[in-house]
Formats: structure tokens, C-alpha cells, sequence
């Protein structure tokens, strides 16, 4: 029987409901990406444009042993992602 | 398109992707995104790995599980150190982002890879040749 491409049955038709939109990405190791979602699969592997990826990083002052979060971002115009590596696919957070 | 080659251990690579030799690997690559990466051959492209190390390379050869084998390469390791290459393998578990290059157009690039597959499927004729597909039989 085949599902009509309109009808969300089954967790990833949730994200073909992104497609074309911007998203947000958790991945594995700290990683954040935010673009704008072109194509994705079964495995999640994904094509974004757009990219704006952020590593989060935590450092242990020695003195104080405070964590201080740190972050990098860099941006990159098209992007294929394997999708084992990610862990959250969601519409962009909205601050406030 | 001219016919570019690739000089790697003195063997000469066509700027041609073939498709692959096996069923199995071509219906894996048409049912996933695989196929996009499989068309992006002979561009130059940065590749991620997920041990924090960047390849810097032409696409020779791209299968059905991401396994990727390039040329013409540098090598920056996690460390940053920078290394030039002629030949390069790397499996797919390892591949963390594949940078696609600007002058990619997506879909064309996947409707050309299908068409190819398609045309290997249908080598043959309809009624000669193995198939890959039988009909269901009712």
C-alpha cells in the first residue's frame, strides 16, 4: 500500500515536512549545524545549505576548575552530512 | 564533456563514474542520498572526517557505503599537519561531511546517475538478458 506523500505516518515524514526550510541539527561530539534542509534518507544522511556549524568545546580552568564553554562556528555554503552522525533534526530554536 | 585523466600509480582514470558492477550496491545507491556523492566525481571536494582530520582531493570512486577513493590529495591531520597524496581511501564510517562543491547542481547531478543505472537495468532489452527485477508473479 502506498502512503500518500502528503500524510505524516512514520518519524521521517516529520522531516519531509522541513524540507526546504531551515533546520537545526544536533550531532555526535558537540556539534550543532543550522540550513536550510535540501535532501535526506533513510539514514538520515542530509544536504543542507547554508551551513552554520558550531563545536562546542568545555575547558577546566586549573586554578578555579570552573568549566568555561566555548564555541566555534564557520560557515560553509552546501554540506552532505552521513547520518550516522546525527542525533536531532528539529526547526530552528527560537530565542526568547 | 572532454575526457580528463587522472594520473594515479600510473594508471590512467577516465573522468567517467561508472556505475557499479554489483545489483546490490546499485540499488543501495539509488534508494539513498549515496547516489549525489557518486556523481560529484573528478570535482575538487574537502571531505571530514570524524576524527577531526580534512581531505582536500579529486573523487575518483565513490561506493555504495561512502567508502571514497581519491587523488590528487592533501592530507591535513587532526593536528594540522599537511601532507600531499597521490592516492587516497577512505572508508565510509570514517567520513564525517563531504564539502559539495559550489558548481554542483544537485538534482541534475542525481537524475544523471539514475539514468545511468536505469540504462545498465535495462541493458539487454526487455526480453533478453538477466533481470534484475522478475515481475510478481500473481
Amino acid at each position: 500500500q502506498q502512503q500518500a506523500a502528503n500524510t505524516v505516518e512514520e518519524p521521517l515524514d516529520l522531516i519531509r515536512l522541513s524540507l526546504d526550510e531551515r533546520i537545526y541539527v544536533k550531532m555526535r561530539n558537540d556539534r550543532e549545524l543550522r540550513g536550510r534542509l535540501h535532501a535526506y534518507d533513510q539514514h538520515l544522511n542530509m544536504i543542507l545549505s547554508d551551513v552554520e556549524e558550531t563545536v562546542t568545546t568545555i575547558e577546566i580552568d586549573e586554578e578555579t576548575y570552573e568549566e568555561i564553554y566555548k564555541s566555534t562556528k564557520r560557515n560553509i555554503p552546501m554540506l552532505f552530512v552521513r547520518g550516522d552522525g546525527v542525533v536531532l533534526v528539529a526547526p530552528p530554536l527560537r530565542v526568547g | 564533456m572532454p575526457r580528463i585523466l587522472y594520473g594515479v600509480e600510473n594508471v590512467l582514470y577516465p573522468n567517467i563514474m561508472e556505475v557499479s558492477h554489483s545489483v546490490r550496491e546499485r540499488t543501495i545507491a539509488e534508494n539513498s542520498l549515496i547516489i549525489l556523492l557518486q556523481g560529484i566525481h573528478g570535482l575538487v571536494t574537502t571531505i571530514d572526517l570524524k576524527n577531526e582530520s580534512v581531505i582536500k582531493g579529486r573523487i575518483i570512486n565513490v561506493d555504495a557505503f561512502m567508502n571514497i577513493r581519491l587523488t590528487e590529495v592533501v592530507y591535513t591531520d587532526p593536528r594540522g599537519k599537511e601532507t600531499k597524496l597521490d592516492d587516497f581511501f577512505v572508508t565510509g564510517r570514517n567520513v564525517r561531511y563531504v564539502h559539495i562543491p559550489d558548481e554542483v547542481n544537485i538534482m541534475k547531478t542525481i537524475e544523471t546517475q539514475l539514468q545511468k543505472i536505469h540504462r545498465v537495468r535495462n541493458f539487454g532489452g526487455e526480453s533478453r538478458g538477466r533481470k534484475e527485477y522478475l515481475n510478481k508473479k500473481k
